[in-house]
């Protein structure tokens, strides 16, 4: 295996990385997002779990291939936790693919208010020296 | 065998800014009132003293320093953490102790010490409480949790602000009658439909404060009851339920799963039904959340919550009383100390002894304390009944 490059998920502080998380964000480092898909039953997971949260077997990290998703819930963060003050208003949104799986995530594009039902694409983006990585949703 | 268990006798601190105390004197604060009834320390077989997060103060194992503060450094004590549902949960333990046996007598005490930090570092800590690795990082703070379901409340069942902003007039309106409330005074419509955005759809009058305060009650088995009070009020039905970590994993955003099952277990525990309860204190950190929770503790059908608002039910005199004391949105929000809080105004409203006849409900016979913590993985629903 390759050299671990240092990695981080959108603007956290936890350090607390852990070889199948490290395999997520070197995945998501290179435009791909991961779900996770239990071995033994086939649930899927989305963010990603090592183990399966109905049968605690290994689940592994498979690409997903949808792209596109509608806005289930969204939030304007007017007031932000200390550490994303200076971010704020951002907008936190859940999307929800096809599937039904579901991804939290900020929207980056935004030029009018956000509407629940309200399409979203899935994208990426890169700070901090491109050691800051995330998914986020674009409309 | 399972022991009858009433609470008989609370005592609440004033809420609020209190930079005049720490969770040391506001335990003292809440213990008084309860030690002026006679109930001193030798009565106290055992206690839990709860607070939900030693990042605000700094100090860790403070249920040892609540216990030697206020002299009962020599009975047994725990903590219980449940975050915002703390308190209930502290009484939900101490219940099981006091109905199994081990107990006779116990002390119940909640406090919460939140504002030795500034605004954004507590709301940076209740932050925390979400997902560490993928909530978090995308500064979902609490009141963002909750916007997510206002969010989707508001699309699913066509409802306009105004609906929330009334909740927080009523609010107010019952804690600027309450003289140990955080905040006791009266806004308008106007003010709490266009106040400044906190994480919109929810704005500040949306939203509980961030509160110093404690509040005790104790508990006693059935056939010792008498020797602390001849107004008991019975422990009738308990439920508690939980709700998915991640938000988003959630079924549905416009109620809380963990909430509608112990609302649930706790009519059924105790044999009643919503129409029964002649008043109830509900967990509204935020507005919707006391909108939810009319729906979730049957007060209301799914989506048809508005109508207690908009036909003025949820006043003293109507159909049934929500939160006369200010809840947590006016009376505060000491995260630890707000379900005993409940319980406490509960035991005031069925003595016929709230601060002013203008918020004192009329001949409460049963009463419903519905404590959520976190944004609903936690849940303790109580059923009260008058015993005399």
């Amino acid at each position: 295996m390759a050299e671990k490059k240092e990695l981080y998920l959108g603007y956290t502080t936890d350090k607390a990385i852990t070889p199948f998380f490290q395999e997520f964000l070197e995945n998501l480092d290179e435009d791909r997002l991961m779900k996770s898909v239990c071995t033994s039953c086939g649930e899927e997971y989305l963010p990603p779990r090592q183990h399966c949260q109905k049968c605690l077997s290994e689940a592994k990290l498979t690409e997903m291939t949808e792209r596109e998703a509608t806005l289930y819930s969204y939030v304007i963060v007017d007031f932000a936790p200390e550490t994303l003050s200076s971010k704020q208003p951002y907008v936190v949104a859940i999307g929800e693919f096809p599937s039904g799986l579901k991804l939290t995530a900020h929207i980056t594009n935004l030029t009018d208010m956000p509407t629940v039902g309200m399409p979203l694409k899935l994208g990426f983006a890169k700070e901090g020296e491109g050691k800051m990585i995330t998914y986020r949703w674009l409309v | 065998m399972v022991r009858r268990v009433a609470v008989v006798a609370g005592g609440h601190s004033k809420f609020g800014k209190r930079y005049d105390a720490t969770m040391r004197e506001l335990t003292a604060e809440a213990y008084k009132p309860i030690f002026d009834e006679g109930i001193t320390q030798d009565k106290i077989d055992a206690t839990v003293l709860s607070y939900a997060a030693s990042q605000f103060t700094g100090q860790g194992a403070g249920s040892a320093l609540m216990a030697d503060y206020i002299g009962l450094q020599n009975k047994p004590h725990l903590r219980c953490e449940s975050a915002c549902a703390t308190g209930t949960a502290s009484l939900r333990a101490a219940w099981g102790m006091v109905a199994s046996g081990l107990y006779d007598v116990m002390l119940v005490l909640g406090v919460e010490q939140m504002n030795r930090v500034s605004s954004a570092t507590a709301t940076e800590y209740m932050s925390r409480a979400g997902d560490m690795r993928w909530e978090y990082p995308y500064g979902i703070s609490f009141p963002a949790f909750y916007a997510l379901m206002a969010s989707r409340y508001m699309s699913e069942y066509n409802m306009p602000h105004d609906i929330l902003a009334k909740i927080a007039v009523k609010s107010h309106h019952y804690g600027a009658q309450n003289p140990k409330a955080h905040l006791p005074k009266e806004i308008t419509f106007e003010e709490a439909n266009s106040a400044i955005p906190i994480c919109r759809p929810l704005n500040l009058y949306d939203c509980s404060l961030i509160t110093d305060g404690a509040a005790g009650v104790v508990i006693a088995a059935e056939d010792r009851v008498k020797e602390f009070t001849d107004r008991p009020m019975w422990i009738k039905g308990i439920g508690a339920g939980a709700s998915d970590n991640m938000i988003q994993d959630r079924p549905s955003l416009t109620s809380i799963p963990g909430a509608k099952y112990a609302a649930k277990a706790a009519y059924k525990m105790a044999g009643l039904e919503p129409k029964d309860m002649d008043m109830a204190e509900v967990h509204d950190c935020f507005t919707i959340a006391e909108l939810i929770a009319y729906e979730d503790c049957g007060f209301a059908e799914p989506g048809k919550g508005r109508e207690i608002v908009e036909n003025k039910e949820n006043y003293h005199d109507g159909r049934i009383p929500v939160n006369c004391d200010g809840g947590l949105k006016s009376k505060g929000h000491p995260l630890g100390a707000t379900g005993i809080s409940m319980t406490y105004e509960v035991l005031k409203q069925m003595r016929g002894e709230a601060d002013k006849p203008s918020r004192q409900i009329d001949d409460v016979k049963h009463g419903f304390v519905h404590n959520v913590g976190q944004s609903g993985q936690f849940v303790n629903c109580f059923i009260y009944e008058r015993g005399w």
